[in-house]
């Protein structure tokens, strides 16, 4: 009888044979290191001699952390509290003109903190009124935000270098803050919306109901249940402020710049030092990398699902 | 302890052209229980969320214990709510919900703790106390949200549909727990439910609802064997009240060719009526199945052990209409029986407003 | 009659009341918003409009003339302009093959990867790795370590089976700064696919088995067009990042002609040395009237979106 054949188990798109499942698993398997292996291999050139790494590409060689300590030696680590106080003003050219390792990581480091930071301030609020107490047209005003993000940069480089050349912004840390959050604003209004619009509206009734102020409810209430969307949001601005490349080079390619400049300067200018530069391209990528790693699943669905929710 | 007050109380929603609710008049006694009923989007949670001070009183007033709060904020109206989803804070462990009003009070700890082990010894939470939300059952939860409204011992408690999530069993169950701790705390209560046994099991008196307006407010007994209009008629009772447009036997209100027997003071109400505006009522347990009356062929057969109900189709205002009999066992019926459905009990009469005629 | 005069001034009041509240209450829920809006409007809005008024002018920064007023003799130039021609069919081809790769090569990754295997976190993690990486160490990175003639993995390899070595990036700068893109952005196609094959749902694939479908036949009937939305999301993000491509470009095949596309160009012709603010102003209008276009159709996708939520 029909009513007692079983039906058929659940299962993935791909068949449900096990050999089959096996061979796909390892198929998986073999894509994913192929990926994975140009970045492999850049970490493995890091721990190359020079002399290893400039010749016909090989797998047996004998590790050294040297080139790590080149790059990080080479250059003269400023205090970073120092550093923040010079923020505001355009630096002064070091090295000959060459941006070193340190200079380059501490201004990627207080560029990207201070504009994420200012990104969280500015989008925050501005998520917390678009999905908890939003006004009439909210959906016009997300659009708004998400469609700058739809403009390019070509389409605003010009007046913005014409308008932070005058205000003697080029070559500062400043004009870089102002523009990755401008950057990343939108992205992460976007975002934090959707994480906010998961907050049970009767949360908050009931908190009110309770007693508790407009604080009171941000703090013990909502931020609890948005940390976790809070966070990868602001890894996501990390990221992006960490890598970017383009604004860096056109306002500010000085000695005030960030982590890309001075990757794409010592590719330039020293081409043939590949196990050094290597070294340094870990150092330079590895902090995003592990936030991203950290991030990877509430990052996606903030970003897939702001939409939806 | 207070007495609730709606008066002339409106909420008309931006943009929407009806409003939620409309002119709510209603009037709680200090300790009773009061259901709001009535069909979904009717607006009950909205007449409920407007003495919370969750929603904008948009004409009208509310009163607690004689004091308008029309326009106060809720945390200066000293009510506790229950939501239907519960609205535990998910960060906070069991005595942290609970105690989160009275810390927002500023009530020193120890006092805090006392009145909160107290509230979990009354519902059985006690062993819980340090658990997440997130980590109960659905009547644990529920549990956990009427402790976080007894704990403040509020003025008046509002209950949105409490007892919605919970299963069949343990929503019985619960009820009746429920009507007992609020009888012992002796604190007026707003119930809101759409289902109408809940209602009638639950209230001191139950106010039906429809389109925001008022219908009746009356004890459950009351609601039942008075109902004010059709729509109450309908509404109240499981099975359904047998409702139907009367049909004209010679000049008086019939069902299936059949007189219906109506007192003389009743009859004299109708006289200035058109009877095919007139509506009749009778409930399943008010006719019985016999050797007289209406005929009509069994179709169905809903039992239920202590007694079953029998659905008749009649042929009434030449159509095919079905009427259901309640039969305690007395007669062996089944599908396709021909049978006669005579009237044993009170017989309700709408007239074309839909307004009951009072005999 | 004194009575009816107070209770209906006292309602007067009360509507008052209610409608001050409402106002407040209004602005309490507009003010959080006036920051971010004003701040985005003052640096991505007002900037733009002088870039439109910048390309009716003609304006060389390293000319004293002072800027000039020419109306729309910049955009009448452009089909005639060899080099700007030359950029927009780079960028077309470079946007539309970098986002068509690196959505299919995702959605195959997406596909492998949603199902269970020993490992499957970790492949994750290693497959989204790329998109993390900045742009210029990926540049850099494939340029000396995979492309290069002499110590090129990719070469080393061809050698392995008898071919000769090839110089990737000169000689095919196009493709190989392709190769790169779709590297850096396949993963974020297959994050995108992956979080729509997850979130759909499983009974109605249930129900087509049960009804006798295919695996293919229900991949094609069932799981396609509910993962619909998301390839158009990944489509349109991919479009907008990738039409904007600079650091890749800048990297892997520098100043050399064939590879570069508008943004580059812009680039080099005004802030780079160029100094046409005018003429390359008018490029950059080009480009977001293409990004217009193409965030037009992404919006009407997204606002669907949307609108099926409420
Ligand atoms: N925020 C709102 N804005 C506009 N209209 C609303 C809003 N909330 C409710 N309504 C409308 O007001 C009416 C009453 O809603 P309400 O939530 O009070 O119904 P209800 O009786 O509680 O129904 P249910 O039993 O389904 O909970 C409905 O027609 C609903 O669509
Ligand atoms: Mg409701």
């Amino acid at each position: 009888m029909a009513l007692f054949t079983r039906a058929p188990k659940a299962e993935p798109i791909l068949g449900q044979n096990r050999v089959v499942a096996a061979i796909l698993g390892l198929l998986t398997w073999i894509i994913g290191l192929l990926f994975f292996f140009p970045l492999f291999w850049l970490v493995l050139n890091g721990f190359k001699e020079e002399s290893v790494a400039n010749a016909s590409p090989t797998l047996v060689f004998d590790p050294t952390t040297d080139r790590f300590c080149d790059v990080t030696a080479t250059s003269k680590w400023v205090s970073w509290f120092t550093e923040l106080t010079n923020l505001c003003q355009p630096s002064e050219v070091t090295g000959g003109g060459l941006l070193t390792f340190s200079e380059a990581f501490s201004n990627s480091f207080w560029i990207v903190l201070i504009s994420t930071v200012l990104v969280m301030i500015l989008a925050v609020p501005a998520a917390y009124a678009l999905a908890i107490r939003p006004m009439r047209k909210w959906r016009d005003v997300l659009f708004f935000f998400i469609s700058t993000k739809f403009l390019p940069i070509v389409g605003i480089i010009m007046p913005v270098w014409i308008i932070a050349r005058d205000l003697n912004l080029l070559g500062t840390r400043t004009v870089l803050v102002i523009l990755y959050t401008a950057m990343n604003l939108p992205l992460a209004v976007w975002m934090l919306r959707s994480f906010f619009a998961e907050v049970p509206k009767e949360l908050i009734e009931a908190a009110q109901i309770d007693g508790c102020s407009l604080m009171g409810q941000l703090r013990q209430v909502i931020l609890p249940i948005v940390a976790p969307g809070l966070a990868a949001t602001a890894l996501l601005c990390v990221i992006f402020a960490w890598n970017e490349f383009f604004f860096a080079i056109q306002l500010n390619p000085t000695g005030a710049s960030t982590m890309p400049v001075w990757v794409n300067a010592q590719q330039n200018f020293q081409g043939q030092f590949l196990a050094e530069l290597s070294a340094a391209s870990v150092l330079a990528t590895f902090p995003v990398v592990i936030a991203g790693w950290v991030a990877q699943k509430r990052m996606i669905r903030g970003l897939a699902m702001g939409a939806i929710k | 302890m207070a007495e609730v007050r709606y008066e002339a109380a409106s909420r008309l929603y931006p943009g929407a052209e009806e409003p939620a609710v409309n002119k709510l008049n209603l009037d709680i006694a200090d300790g009773e229980l009061l259901v709001l009923v009535g069909p979904s989007g009717c607006g009950k949670s909205t007449a409920l969320r407007m003495l919370a001070g969750l929603e904008t009183v948009t004409s009208g007033s509310v009163h607690i214990n004689g004091v308008d709060v029309t326009l106060k904020p809720p945390q200066d109206r000293d009510i506790a709510m229950v939501f239907q989803n519960y609205a535990l804070y998910p960060s906070m462990t069991v005595a942290q919900n609970m105690g989160f009003a009275l810390k927002q009070a500023k009530v020193p700890k120890a006092e805090r703790e006392a009145q909160v082990r107290e509230a979990a010894r009354i519902l059985d939470l006690t062993e819980y106390l340090d658990r997440k939300p997130k980590n109960l059952s659905g009547g644990q939860r529920q549990r956990v949200a009427m402790g976080r409204a007894i704990v403040r011992k509020p003025q008046v408690f509002l209950m949105d549909e409490p007892l919605s999530n919970l299963d069949a069993k343990l929503r019985v169950q619960t009820r009746t727990e429920l009507v007992d701790l609020q009888a012992r705390l002796g604190v007026t209560t707003v119930y809101v439910t759409h289902d109408q046994v809940e209602a009638m099991t639950m209230g001191d008196r139950v106010a039906v609802l429809k389109f925001g307006e008022l219908q009746q407010v009356d004890a459950p007994r009351t609601l039942y064997s008075a109902p004010a209009n059709k729509f109450v008629a309908g509404f109240i009772g499981s099975p359904a009240m047998n409702l139907l447009d009367a049909e004209d036997v010679d000049g008086a209100p019939g069902i299936a060719g059949a007189a219906i027997p109506l007192e003389e003071s009743v009859l004299s109400q109708l006289k200035s009526q058109d009877l095919d505006q007139v509506a009749v009522g009778v409930r399943p347990e008010h006719l019985t199945l016999g050797t007289t009356g209406i005929e009509g062929e069994v179709t169905v057969v809903e039992e239920l052990g202590s007694e079953s109900f029998v659905h008749v189709t009649v042929s009434h205002r030449g159509e095919p209409t079905t009427l259901v009999v309640r039969d305690r066992g007395e007669t062996e019926t089944g599908r396709g029986d021909r049978v006669k459905v005579d009237f044993g009990g009170p017989i309700h009469v709408f007239g074309s407003d839909g307004l009951r005629v009072e005999a | 009659m004194t009575s009816a005069t107070t209770s209906s001034a006292a309602a007067i009041s009360h509507e008052e009341e209610v409608r001050r509240l409402e106002r407040r209450e209004g602005w309490k829920r507009r003010l959080p918003i006036l920051p971010a809006l004003i701040f985005t409007i003052v640096v991505t809005q007002i900037p733009f409009l002088f870039t439109l008024f910048y390309s009716l002018t003609e304006w060389r920064l390293d000319k004293p003339d002072p800027r000039k007023f020419i109306g729309v003799d910049n955009y009448a130039s452009l089909p005639g302009d060899k080099f700007f021609r030359d950029a927009a069919w780079v960028s077309v081809q470079m946007t539309v093959m970098a986002v068509l790769f690196s959505l299919i090569v995702g959605t195959l990754l997406a596909i492998l990867l949603d199902r269970k295997f020993f490992g499957q976190g970790l492949i994750r993690t290693l497959l989204i790795t790329p998109f993390l990486v900045m742009p210029v160490v990926a540049g850099f990175m494939w340029k000396t370590q995979m492309f290069n003639a002499t110590f090129g993995v990719i070469n080393w390899v061809l050698n392995l089976f008898g071919f000769d070595s090839i110089e990737f990036a000169t000689r095919f700068p196009l493709a190989s700064v392709v190769v790169v893109l779709v590297w850096q952005w396949s993963p974020f196609m297959m994050l995108i696919v992956l979080a729509g094959l997850q979130g759909q749902d499983q009974s109605v694939l249930e129900a087509a088995r049960v009804d006798g479908a295919t695996t293919w036949g229900s991949f094609r009937q069932i799981t396609l067009p509910q993962l619909r939305p998301f390839l158009e999301l990944g489509t349109l993000l991919g479009a907008i990042y990738l039409i904007q491509v600079y650091d890749h470009i800048e990297v892997i095949v520098g100043g050399q002609p064939g590879a570069k596309n508008l943004p580059f160009y812009i680039a080099q012709r005004s802030i780079g040395g160029g100094n046409r603010f005018g003429l390359a102003s008018s490029y950059s209008i080009i480009v977001v009237i293409a990004s217009i276009i193409i965030a037009n159709i992404g919006l009407r996708v997204l606002s669907n979106l949307l609108e099926d939520d409420s």
